[in-house]
């Protein structure tokens, strides 16, 4: 028997009322009437259904921007101001007479993510790879450990997203906890990890089996889907590109020209993982912490001395996409990206993956140089737009 | 939602808490002004809410250090040391700085405090180190000194002339509706002596020299009146005193600007056609051209621009000064001034005065305070006794710092209020801890005129509280009742005090994304620009410059020119940027900029130490050898305790503004040898 099943939206708030039982709830919820955010659910009937296809990326519970790793305490200092203090054994001290204890602060509460998008779930399988391939990563593996998604699946892509081209959505057929595709007045569940199975038949007098009619209809709305599309990204033809060598690096000047060294396409991907990791004294002992970083930012790679490798702006930015197009695909099978569209929406500069792909398929058409002014840097931006009528002739000159 | 407590661009963002803990941020998406973008700092914004150097309760000083005390002993000392050197030396030798970084309610009731409860004008804060020249040129010019369009206007404008603005570095969300206009076919203009990030997307970069920005103004203006590309129509009907001023620029012929700035002629006249003949042209200027002795000129010279080519009044056409600090145009608005009420009502007025008299039942002093620096001077001089500073730190960020803290050692009393032991705290008799802007309620209102609410997302560390609590408490203290309920009764207070906030509620403000002000009722939607059809003041005049060198130009003895401002990853003086973790370890020290010919004259390579001196001291740094920084010039940035550019930084003033010239002075580039 598949794992499928038929929830009438009626039962929705019930059964997620009975799944807060036994964990934190998250879901998206509106925020002062402006935008929609992850936020523990207090009432079940805040949680917005009718969502934009791209919310922020729920990364952030499983690899938090501030994540507390360890605390030690120092005999005699006060004590400091913490949280979610455990000892990680009643004896687990450093060796030496005056040194404290330590404790471990990993995150073990127990929470579901309701409202997911398979992009993230995606970015999640990717997440798992990088953090519990070879070493696991106890931080991450604690949050994963207790951690629920449940997926809905995309019935209204954002003009910004492109998973359809790299398979990462809108429908998945597996890898996620729960997935629900919304067929109107009933949801299509399907549920694919134990621990998703295990969820959905502990409640199973909610749900009934689907008929014929229900699949068709799922096959219907995932059609529309689709067809519903605005972006067709296809990564392995910059991938391509690149390998043949046909990108010079005057390409990765004019794109890093535009970056704000925000961070913000590594704080808002899914799948980034780039964090640093920090030590603030308190007056009684001293917490370890581990924070979001961004190999886009020099010092990222500072070495002993301080010799920056990476000092030059394009190297950071060329690499990042090098990352993603070629590393990915060679170490773990499949691009660094998951189409989910989050750089696009919050680079300043415009210099996001679909941006790069667009005018690398542009390089490709207009032979091998982009569309550039005379003497003039011009950003990527006007590479994807037709170029300007009229130059001015003018020059970055005029001598100070 | 919250707003964004760096720079002016106000951008909403989100704060993330995980167990009463703030854990991260993240962008609004729908904002006007940020739409789903942050800068790094940003980004980062929620860590030093954390961090462990927070103060968590009142200090006082005991011999050479300070002690922990209660709240109780900190405030009755407080009141009873103020109101001794009142009794003793009267109202006016105390001073006050209230602060850009905090709300408006705090503000106004810092003002208040200063005014009902001191009984003096002494209150001033860092907009007179960064846009009191603003505030003061363009009021006199169209009557209201603030940023004329709003900032999602940008993007559809046809041309941006920017003067004196790093606005990728400073302002980056403004610079990024900048880039897309640029993208969508605009034409950008920048002007800086610096090749700044922004810069590399200009059609033009005019590279002129440091402090001369109003013989290149006037040598445009001269071009646009020869050629014939003034919009007369608007100068007839919308201005006043063009003929004096039209004399006044004939003096000032493209050939004459060359020899001054060092920008071709032909350059000059280029742009002069480029900015007349275009309509939707906004200009933005920042501290390049208000950090100067002729800081009010080189505004008045902005505003001339625009009048002269009727680029005001309109959507997509106007005058914008980028206001820096998070809460600078509110805490002015505010009238945390030495010469204003709130809404820049003035003191001197006496119909202002008996408004406020009659709402805060005291007596108001007539006279104009202090600004900053004549504060300074007067400590020097025993005429100041005491200070209350609130979220400012002086020995920081004030030039010539030597001179400041040998100013502020002869203080009898000085209380600081922050939320980190700064550099002034260090030297203070009393610290009160305050609480951070994730902790409290209030309003911000960005460079654009935005008055926007702020969200609370966890209490106040340890035991430190909301500035305006703490005022409140202090003037109880003091024998004059403050209370209110909340952050919005304050607004209620200054809503019916103050005509271009009489509608601004907060009740109004948690929808949507607040309110630009002008907002004189319950039922105004706001002002997206100003000027519309008629100046604030009626009509706009022409102000009659002249170009004035710098008050130190380079010379023989001290051969370079100094200027100082900010990076992308720092703050002002780093009290929060540099407590936390990533934008530490990203510009961890302080560089000196210094040009490749100049640095291969003084055998100076990349990461050489270098010492800086001027005629007010010296320090050793770094230096980055850089094209980004012109011959003879050096670049330091201010926010590094450890080698404080305001050491070196001349605290000649502007006559009428008072603010410093932090852009040019002369120093003197050794390399040091170990």
């Amino acid at each position: 028997m598949r794992n499928e099943w038929i929830l009438d939206k009626n039962h929705l708030s019930y059964w997620l009322r009975q799944l807060r039982k036994e964990r934190e709830l998250v879901g998206p919820l509106l925020n002062g009437g402006k935008d929609i955010v992850f936020r523990t659910v207090e009432q079940i009937h805040e949680i917005v259904l009718d969502l934009p296809a791209s919310l922020p990326s729920p990364k952030e519970f499983l690899l938090p921007q501030y994540e507390p790793m360890l605390r030690l305490d120092i005999p005699g200092g006060e004590p400091g101001v913490h949280y979610r203090a455990q000892p990680v054994s009643p004896d687990a001290c450093v060796k030496g007479s005056r040194a404290g204890r330590v404790y471990d602060l990993a995150e073990r509460r127990r929470r579901i993510v309701f409202g997911v998008r398979p992009c993230d779930v995606s970015a999640v399988r990717l997440l798992d790879r990088f953090f519990l391939e070879g070493y696991r990563d106890p931080y991450y593996e604690q949050r994963r450990m207790n951690t629920l998604m449940v997926t809905i699946a995309c019935n209204n892509p954002d003009p910004t997203c492109f998973c359809i081209g790299l398979g990462t959505g809108p429908y998945l057929d597996g890898g996620f906890d729960i997935q629900l595709t919304d067929l109107g007045n009933r949801y299509f569940v399907q549920a694919a990890s134990a621990e998703g199975v295990r969820t959905v038949k502990a409640t199973s007098f909610l749900f009934r089996r689907p008929g014929k009619a229900d699949h068709d209809d799922q096959y219907e709305v995932i059609l529309s889907a689709k067809a519903r599309f605005r972006k067709r990204i296809s990564l392995e033809s910059p991938r391509g590109m690149i390998l043949a060598g046909r990108i010079k690096d005057d390409f990765w000047q004019r794109v890093a020209a535009r970056c704000f060294e925000c961070g913000g396409c590594v704080y808002e991907c899914p799948l980034c993982t780039c964090f640093t990791v920090t030590d603030r004294r308190y007056h009684g002992g001293i917490e370890r912490a581990r924070l979001w970083d961004t190999c886009l930012f020099k010092g990222f790679t500072r070495m002993a001395g301080g010799v920056l490798p990476n000092e030059k702006r394009m190297l950071r930015t060329k690499r990042w996409y090098y990352h993603k197009l070629i590393h990915y695909p060679e170490v773990l099978g499949g691009f660094g990206c998951v189409g989910c569209g989050r750089c696009t929406l919050t680079c300043p500069g415009k210099i996001d993956m679909a941006a790069i792909a667009t005018a690398m398929k542009g390089l490709d058409l207009d032979g091998a140089t982009a569309v550039v002014g005379k003497g003039r840097q011009v950003g990527i931006g006007e590479v994807m737009r037709r170029p300007k009528p009229e130059e001015t002739g003018a020059g970055p000159e005029g001598e100070g | 939602m919250t707003v964004c407590p760096y720079c002016g661009c106000g951008c909403g963002l989100y704060l993330h808490v995980e167990d009463g803990r703030i854990t991260g941020t993240s962008p609004s998406r729908s904002h006007p002004v940020n739409r789903g973008s942050l800068c790094v700092k940003g980004w980062n914004a929620h860590e030093f809410v954390t961090h462990p150097d927070r103060l968590k309760t009142p200090l006082i000083r005991e011999g050479r250090g300070l002690r922990r005390a209660t709240w109780d002993e900190a405030l009755s000392l407080t009141a009873a040391r103020l109101a001794e050197i009142r009794a003793e030396h009267g109202p006016d030798s105390i001073g006050v700085l209230s602060s850009a970084k905090c709300t408006n309610e705090e503000n106004f009731l810092m003002m208040k405090f200063a005014r009902a409860v001191l009984g003096t004008n002494n209150i001033d804060h860092c907009a007179r180190l960064c846009h009191s020249s603003t505030v003061g040129g363009l009021a006199a010019a169209f009557g209201s000194g603030a940023m004329t369009n709003s900032i999602s206007e940008i993007a559809d404008a046809s041309l941006l002339f920017v003067i004196g603005s790093n606005t990728t570095e400073q302002h980056p969300m403004i610079a990024m509706h900048m880039l897309e206009a640029v993208d969508r076919g605009a034409t950008l203009i920048v002007a800086d002596p610096r090749r700044t990030q922004i810069a590399e997307f200009a059609h033009i970069h005019l590279r002129h020299r440091s402090g001369t920005d109003v013989a290149l103004l006037m040598g445009i203006m001269h071009v646009i009146v020869s050629e014939g590309l003034v919009d007369a129509d608007f100068v007839r009907r919308r201005t006043e005193n063009f003929d004096p001023f039209a004399e006044e620029l004939r003096r000032y012929p493209p050939r004459v600007v060359e020899g001054i700035t060092g920008v071709r002629a032909d350059d000059v006249r280029r742009v002069a056609r480029m900015y007349a003949m275009e309509k939707r042209s906004m200009l933005f200027y920042a501290m390049g051209i208000t950090q100067h002795v002729t800081g009010v000129d080189n505004v008045r010279a902005c505003a001339n621009l625009v009048m002269l080519s009727g680029h005001i009044g309109l959507p997509m056409s106007g005058i914008n000064p980028l206001r820096g600090q998070n809460n600078v145009q509110g805490a002015c608005d505010m009238g945390a001034l030495p010469n204003v009420y709130s809404g820049y009502q003035r003191v001197s007025d006496p119909r202002a005065r008996r408004k406020f008299e009659r709402a805060w039942r005291r007596r108001l002093p007539a006279d104009p305070g202090l600004t900053i620096m004549e504060m300074m001077d007067a400590a020097l001089s025993g005429s100041l006794r005491a200070m209350y500073i609130m979220g400012e730190n002086p020995l920081m960020s004030d030039p010539d710092l030597n001179h400041v803290r040998e100013a502020m050692e002869r203080l009898d009393f000085l209380v600081v209020q922050d939320i980190f032991p700064n550099e002034t705290a260090e030297i203070a008799d009393v610290v009160l801890p305050a609480a951070s802007f994730a902790e409290k309620e209030g309003t911000f209102t960005n460079t654009e005129r935005r008055v926007q609410l702020l969200g609370r997302a966890v209490g106040p560390v340890g035991e430190s509280m909301p500035d305006g609590d703490i005022i409140c408490a202090l003037s109880e203290r003091m024998g004059y009742g403050m209370s209110y309920r909340g952050a919005y009764e304050v607004m209620e207070e200054i809503a019916l005090l103050t005509p271009s906030y009489g509608g601004i509620l907060h009740h109004r403000l948690s929808e949507g994304f607040g309110l630009q002000w002008p907002c004189p009722d319950g039922g105004h939607p706001g002002t997206p620009y100003l000027h519309r059809k008629k100046f604030a003041k009626g009509l706009g005049t022409f102000i009659t410059v002249d170009f004035l060198p710098p008050d130190e130009p380079p010379d023989e003895a001290y051969p370079f020119l100094l200027t100082t401002g900010r990076i992308c990853f720092h703050y002002h003086t780093g009290t929060m940027c540099r407590r936390t973790a990533v934008l530490e370890r990203e510009e961890p020290e302080c560089l000196a900029e210094i040009n490749p010919a100049d640095a291969e004259r003084l055998s100076i390579r990349k990461g050489s130490r270098v010492r800086v001196s001027s005629r007010r001291g010296a320090i050793e740094l770094k230096a980055d050898v850089t094209e980004r920084t012109p011959e003879g010039t050096i670049f330091i940035p201010f926010h590094y305790a450890e080698a404080a550019a305001n050491i070196l930084t001349n605290p000649a003033t502007d006559p009428g503004a008072k603010i410093p010239e932090y852009k040019v002075c002369a120093v003197r580039v050794e390399r040091v040898e170990r």
